[in-house]
């Protein structure tokens, strides 16, 4: 008799890394949503788009303008700030729901535009070469740590998990400056806080800003775990798939991203490790079919997410 | 109209706004004395909350001058008005829910360095020193509201009186010049009114020019300095309560109506 589950990937370190690497970037990915969304009250729908830029800039100023890695890092940040601006100055004034939909059309449009980019950015065929300098320093790292060649990825799941620790650490500090209460006013009564003087707009694009800023980091870590990048990897469901994250783990807490994020992509991986003999299309929708019970199931069990605050959850205006 | 003594602390000067063909304020002039406790009165539809929209930059006005301690304010962002000194409340209490009474306080503080990403970031010890400030001046102007045994708690789980004083103690915290108060007294209980009041006062006391919307006449008479009169969106009489009380116009206008 045959299993429908295979459990014995679950014991597997490769699995394990592979659920790690993936938790740790989308991670990051969503924290920045956290930002806009949980404590800023933006919908940004955009993060993918966002992701893509920033993954895209490191790899092309890497391969085309033949610059170090390590300054195409922050090369792509600024870029990615860039655009957060070319998108946030004007669509940060309409209204949430018009910001949402504004946001989720750049995401396509930038997505449309690196597969119609042709060499440069390498089209549906995608872009290869830009990890050699992280081949270095991952090579470097299993010599050092002693690790089996099975265990390659390992280098940068340790360097996704410190990023992704680091980022939860600073978010929170910078969550309780005056700069992050100012923004929680924000979320809580938009024209209240401009009555007391606050400028909304640019407290919007700087949190805009820094949501782009680590979408771009997560887009690095994802292109050095594929060593390739494809703009079918930046499709909009990563952001879904992030925003159920963020009402698993609770809207307006960080700690709820890291465990949800856990969660999740244990759960997504798992999927994979059932026996039926499913194709890769049936797959993906036998995922987006568990991302939405989770939804639904969180919705009705535990509205405010695992970690989230009642009173922070009700949707205004 | 009184000819005022001292120059205004604020100037309307036929101020415009029509929304689809229907003139909310119709060319209104009026002038806020400092120092004074202003209300603003008029019957349902006479351009008072627009007025306040238009002054607080809330909404362009299609023609006319606003004029706040000598600038030229119309048609300005309603945080840079705002920081100009001038600020509001609105009709419905807006208070940040999920956060605490504290929280709401400190957002009023001005000139916050730690509200700058970078300055708080690069210059870490004036961000703190302006914090501890603002959280000192935050706990005394609780206390002096009452409000001090709530301070940790969410805005949320106040009363509707409650909020009241909190969204009136942020406006303090703010220390602005001139604060235009939106109903303040709306579905508010006696006793809360006359707490509302004394506190209201004690800003005039303290230098706050007060400009606020009302409709019980009995309160507006019994304790505003100045009384501005709107109907169909103009200025109908602006002067003392006793001269306002006595106003044949504004009997007719508006006290006709409301007793009707």
């Amino acid at each position: 008799m045959s299993l429908l589950f295979d459990l014995s990937a679950l014991s597997s370190a490769p699995f394990w890394i592979n659920v790690g690497l993936l938790a740790a970037i989308y991670g990051i990915f969503t924290a920045g949503l956290q930002l806009n969304v949980g404590f800023t009250g933006m919908y940004n729908f955009a993060q993918a788009g966002f992701m893509a830029v920033g993954a895209y800039a490191m790899a092309i100023v890497t391969i085309s303008f033949h610059w170090s890695f390590w300054l195409a890092l922050p090369v792509s940040a600024l870029v990615s700030i860039g655009f957060a601006l070319i998108v946030g100055i004007p669509t940060l004034r309409l209204r949430g729901d018009y910001f949402a939909i504004a946001t989720i059309a750049f995401s396509e449009t930038i997505r449309y535009a690196i597969q119609n980019g042709g060499s440069f950015t390498g089209g549906t065929q995608g872009l290869l070469g830009f990890n050699a300098a992280w081949q270095t320093v991952s090579s470097w790292m299993m010599s050092e740590l002693s690790l089996p060649s099975d265990y390659f990825l390992v280098p940068l799941l340790i360097v996704g998990w410190l990023s992704f620790l680091i980022v939860l650490l600073l978010l929170t500090g910078l969550q309780r400056t005056p700069w992050g209460r100012v923004l929680r006013a924000i979320r809580e009564d938009e024209d209240a806080a401009r009555a007391l003087g606050k400028r909304v707009f640019a407290y919007k694009l700087q949190s805009l800003a820094l949501a782009a800023v680590l979408a771009s980091a997560s887009g690095w870590i994802l292109a050095l775990d594929l060593s390739y990048l494809s703009p079918d990897e930046f499709l909009p469901d990563n952001t879904f798939i992030a925003f159920t994250i963020l009402l698993v783990g609770g809207l307006g807490s960080y700690t709820g991203v890291l465990i949800a994020s856990i969660a999740m992509e244990t759960l997504l991986e798992g999927t994979r490790t059932i026996g039926f003999s499913l194709s890769d299309t049936q797959l993906a929708s036998l995922r987006f079919m568990i991302v939405g019970a989770l939804l639904i199931l969180i919705v009705v069990i535990r509205p405010q997410g695992l970690f989230g605050k009642r009173a922070e959850m009700k949707i205004r205006r | 109209m009184s000819v005022p003594r001292e120059s205004p602390i604020l100037r309307v000067e036929e101020l415009r706004k029509s929304f689809g063909g229907v003139a909310a304020v119709a060319g209104a002039t009026f002038d806020v004395l400092p120092g004074s406790m202003t209300a603003l009165i008029g019957p349902n539809g006479a351009g008072k909350t627009t007025a306040f929209d238009l002054i607080s930059g809330f909404v362009r006005p299609d023609a006319g001058r606003v004029i706040f301690a000598s600038r030229t304010i119309g048609g300005r962002a309603p945080e840079a008005i705002a920081r100009h000194g001038l600020v509001r409340t609105f009709q419905l209490t807006r208070v940040f829910r999920a956060m605490t009474v504290r929280e709401n306080l400190l957002v009023g503080s001005q000139r916050h360095p730690g509200e700058r990403l970078l300055h708080g970031a690069l210059r870490p010890l004036a961000a703190r020193r302006h914090e501890r400030a603002a959280a000192r001046q935050a706990d005394e102007i609780l206390e002096s509201f009452g409000l001090a045994a709530h301070c940790n708690e969410l805005a949320d789980n106040l009363s509707g009186g409650q909020r009241k004083l909190v969204e009136l103690a942020r406006v303090v915290m703010a220390r602005p010049k001139l604060v235009l108060l939106d109903e303040p007294f709306a579905g508010v209980n006696p006793t809360l009114t006359k707490e509302l009041l004394l506190h209201i006062k004690r800003l005039r006391d303290e230098g706050i020019t007060v400009l606020f919307v009302e409709h019980d006449l009995d309160l507006v008479m019994g304790h505003a300095d100045h009384v501005i009169v709107m109907a169909s969106g103009s200025v109908l009489a602006s002067g003392p309560p006793d001269l306002i009380r006595k106003d044949e116009r504004v009997l007719e206008a508006y006290i006709g109506i409301e007793t009707s």
